[in-house]
């Protein structure tokens, strides 16, 4: 690609509507010449302007509930971790202190530099005090999300044989969510797909894509002890019927 | 509405976006109903179908909430970059779909009509849009029909010369024109196009 065949492609490219071969050699060409971005992010500004032109309609409300309840359910895993990191920097800093505290203790006698080597101590021993105060707190979210779930239930198959850690959990008792972690990324164009089988009768209960270290996603089918619960990956979009084997199931 | 709920309300969407990052999905909600409307709104006009513009938008949001550290407020506003992420995944849809529903007929229907803004706060977002409907008021109809080809519908360029019949030339040349116009719309009234 030159300059000429840059200028003939950069408004296709801005509005998305390169094939993906022009598209890749264009990238290719532009990383190449960074200083030809800038030029390329102020056209793609005039371009997403098309983006505000559509009459506005409202959502429903059930949509947020959907998102929320994604939400809600990745955001508490990732307290918990946050939790970790603290607890090891509370231990981390403890220790700290109390070496600082011994020194403070031995120079004082030694050197008579107490003052100095007090206010150091103090300093520590408040950022302690700070950190246990953050870890209490979030000891005391993730107690409160311990006691809202109810019950959960080890998913196995072949992504768990493959390292995938997951299962399903009823939060408040009537609330269904499929939490994984680790869960292998699919191809572009497919989706992961939940379905409730019921005797013999698999009802499609859910879409979502394996995004990050960590999955969740609603179960929108009611559920009761018999069911099972499974996962295939689908066509986007999903299927009415599952297309493929689970790669995760579990009788509830 | 709690105290905390009524601060994040005052917070810029770049402070929302830094808590979203820290797992805080109550800056995420606030960032939700700041910008669902315009983003469905965008959801619906590509995909046709509530269903459908439902599904890509929480597929977009959720995206939202897992990847908000990639946001870079050099690259444009919160808003812009929600609505990047609808439109690209928009785009992968569109394109994935066997049976691809878009058709002219209906990027030459109607759109629906909207509801009632309510929210006071939402008054500069409706002039934005009125001046970006102004400026492509003033698109030649082929040209407007192009971007909108290939913006909504995910039709490449070659795509766009085989529906309309016209030399692909034709087509990457009412593109350009079509984006050189709405610049000079805002540049004409000593505005720069928002980001």
């Amino acid at each position: 690609m030159n300059n000429e065949r840059f200028e003939d492609l950069k408004d296709a490219y801005v509005l998305d509507a390169l094939p993906e071969e022009e598209r890749r050699i264009f990238e290719e060409f532009l990383a190449a010449h960074p200083e030809r971005q800038a030029e390329i992010d102020e056209l793609g500004a005039v371009a997403g302007l098309l983006a505000f032109s559509p009459e506005e309609l409202e959502p429903t409300p059930e949509l947020r509930y959907r998102i929320m309840e994604v939400v809600e359910a990745e955001a508490a895993p990732r307290h918990e971790r946050r939790r970790s990191v603290l607890a090891g920097l509370a231990d981390f800093i403890g220790a700290r202190g109390l070496a600082f505290g011994a020194a403070a203790l031995l120079l004082i006698g030694l050197l008579s530099w107490n003052l100095l080597l007090q206010d150091q101590v103090d300093d520590l021993q408040g950022q302690v005090r700070n950190s246990q105060s953050q870890v209490d707190d979030l000891q005391a979210q993730v107690r409160n999300a311990q006691a809202q779930q109810t019950q959960t239930v080890q998913l196995s198959g072949t992504w768990a044989h493959q390292g995938a850690d997951a299962e399903v959990a009823s939060i408040s008792g009537n609330r269904i969510v499929l939490v994984a972690d680790d869960l292998p990324s699919i191809p572009e164009g497919q989706t992961c797909q939940i379905w409730v089988i019921k005797g013999d009768v698999p009802e499609p209960s859910g879409l979502f894509q394996p995004g990050g270290t960590q999955t969740a996603a609603r179960v929108t089918t009611p559920i009761k002890k018999g069911d099972t619960i499974a996962v295939t990956v689908e066509p986007a979009g999903g299927s009415e019927q599952p297309t493929t084997d689970p790669v995760l199931s579990a009788e509830l | 509405m709690a105290e905390r709920g009524r601060q994040y309300l005052i917070l810029a969407d770049e402070d929302l976006i830094s808590l979203v990052e820290a797992s805080d999905s109550e800056a995420f909600a606030t960032l939700y109903d700041r910008h669902s409307r315009v983003a469905f709104s965008l959801a619906y006009r590509m995909m046709g179908d509530r269903q459908a513009a439902e599904d890509l938008a929480q597929d977009a949001f959720l995206k939202v909430w897992r990847g908000a550290g990639s946001y870079r407020v050099e690259r444009g506003s919160v808003r812009t970059w929600i609505l990047s992420i609808v439109h690209n995944r928009g785009i992968d849809q569109l394109r994935s779909h066997a049976s691809r529903r878009r058709t002219q007929e209906r990027v030459e229907a109607s759109a629906p009509r909207s509801q009632p803004s309510e929210a006071f706060t939402e008054t500069w977002r409706n002039s934005q849009r009125d001046q970006v409907r102004e400026a492509l008021n003033t698109l030649p109809a082929e040209q407007l029909k192009i971007l909108e080809l290939a913006y909504f519908s995910g039709y490449t360029h070659v795509e766009i010369s085989e529906l309309l019949s016209l030399p692909l030339g034709t087509v990457k040349g009412r593109m350009r024109l079509g984006l050189k116009k709405i610049r000079n719309f805002f540049e004409s009234r000593g505005a720069t196009v928002p980001r």
